[in-house]
């Protein structure tokens, strides 16, 4: 193993390891509760539009336009800056907190519009038995339409959760302590630019392939390998 | 009551004036960030798309080999985020020790950023060319013409039409992802916009909200564009959707 050491000296690596783990560690936790406030979020934002009251749609057609057509970094800027300034009662949340809500508030749109493509892809004879048997249009949505738009969208919204988890690491940029802060901690305090970096992409490849793992076992739980062949 | 009223609409009208001025006094400063993120993105599609199309028809060909190492590629780069990419192309490859693997920051811009949008491409490419039906191929192939000529003839040109709304699509993230290089010091739209704040701290937020601006300007004709494409040449599914 020795002739690795002059590219890869895996002995500084060790000296950091937890340093990683924690990183991973948070980026990990970080990145699930942005998804499941995100996925909440976005349930609201696909009804909203899909709404025929006017206004409404419009609302939140505009706030899913503008996000997708910014870049999350000035994004991250703009609520890293502009969230104490808007507060009444100043500076609450720090960097991680703040972290959370600018993730929360990209990724809520991109899960919107999944989420909408999957309640129109629920066939509209499914709502109209709903109402026949008497729910009512909450009732149905929450027990008819949800899960079955749910099991449909399980492939894109996979993807975005892929997506999600390489988002976090642009909030080493505003110091939180994830997982390219770790690498970045360990280059600033080593100056070994092979052994941070490279480590950080394995970190992150490993959490890909954990994701990989799970939506292979999530896909045959929820709907089988009926609809995986489309 | 009513002099105090115009008062404060004289304040206000203060206020918007500055704001004005600023937005007047930095636009040139801005749009050479603009017109420097306009050129980074165009050479990065440009070389990724080739890259990328290259890659995408190969794995349909059905080599073994080639088609594992470049799934292992398209693993690689859609399981890390563009930033570490971007550190490993500009702060790991020197030390390599390689002459040419020594890019200064605008090269290794350029080159992970095409990189990156090869991986998407390779993936829009597969997708496209599985879409187009199989008896497409066989049927040309039973005119007499060779495998190289059913695919370029016959299948390539479909395909390439379905290709181009998720292309749009891929245009837009990319335009985003150039944000990041600022972080390397490119000057482009984001670090321009850092460089301003440093002569006018007390603006963040409107140079921030500026920026903003010019990028949902950049962007949002792209997007409309792509939701048009979809409608008129069909889609192939989003780009999401083939990254699981």
């Amino acid at each position: 193993m020795l002739w690795l050491n002059g590219f890869y000296n895996f002995r500084i690596v060790g000296q950091y390891l937890n340093v990683f783990i924690d990183g991973m560690l948070t980026t990990i936790w970080l990145s699930l509760l942005c998804l499941v406030m995100s996925f909440f979020f976005g349930i609201f934002i696909a009804l909203m539009r899909m709404s025929t009251l006017g206004f409404v749609w419009r609302i939140a057609a505009a706030y899913i336009q503008l996000i997708r057509s910014t870049p999350l970094l000035i994004q991250i800027y703009l609520i890293y800056y502009g969230l104490p300034a808007l507060l009444p009662f100043g500076n609450i949340f720090d960097e991680t907190q703040t972290a959370i809500i600018a993730l929360t508030i990209h990724t809520t749109p991109y899960m919107g519009e999944i989420i909408r493509t999957g309640i129109q892809s629920v066939d509209k004879g499914q709502k109209e038995g709903a109402q026949a048997v008497g729910l009512n249009s909450f009732q149905s949505m929450y027990y008819i339409i949800l899960p079955q738009a749910i099991a449909n969208i399980t492939p894109p919204l996979i993807g975005q959760t892929a997506i999600l988890i390489k988002d976090t690491a642009l909030f080493s940029i505003i110091a939180v302590p994830e997982l390219m802060g770790a690498g970045l901690t360990m280059f600033s305090e080593t100056v070994v630019a092979t052994e941070s970096y490279v480590t950080t992409g394995i970190c992150y490849l490993l959490i890909y392939l954990l994701t990989l793992i799970l939506s292979g076992y999530a896909q045959n739980r929820l709907g089988g390998t009926a609809w995986r062949s489309n | 009551m009513a002099v105090k009223l115009m008062g404060g609409m004289l304040e206000m009208a203060d206020i918007v004036l500055a704001k004005i001025q600023i937005t007047i006094n930095l636009m040139p400063f801005l749009m050479q960030g603009l017109l420097m993120t306009f050129k980074v993105s165009i050479l990065a599609i440009l070389f990724g798309s080739l890259l990328g199309f290259v890659l995408g028809v190969v794995r349909t060909l059905g080599y073994r080999p080639l088609t594992a190492i470049i799934g292992i590629y398209l693993h690689i780069f859609r399981g890390t985020p563009y930033l570490v990419q971007l550190y490993i192309i500009y702060f790991v490859f020197p030390s390599f020790g390689v002459g040419f693997l020594n890019f200064d920051s605008f090269t290794a811009a350029i080159v992970s950023l095409s990189l990156y949008t090869s991986s998407y491409v390779t993936e829009i490419t597969t997708a496209a060319i599985y879409a187009i039906p199989r008896g497409q191929e066989e049927a040309a192939r039973s005119c007499g013409m060779s495998k190289a000529e059913a695919l370029i003839y016959v299948v390539l040109p479909q395909s390439l039409k379905m290709m181009i709304p998720p292309m749009a699509s891929i245009y837009v993230v990319i335009i985003k992802s150039t944000a990041i290089l600022s972080i390397i010091g490119i000057s482009e739209l984001t670090r321009q916009g850092e460089v301003a704040i440093l002569r006018m701290p007390g603006d963040i937020m409107f140079v921030y909200g500026l920026i903003a601006t010019m990028y949902f300007i950049y962007c949002y004709p792209v997007l409309r564009f792509a939701k048009w494409a979809e409608g008129a040449f069909g889609s192939i599914g989003s780009v999401q959707d083939q990254e699981s």
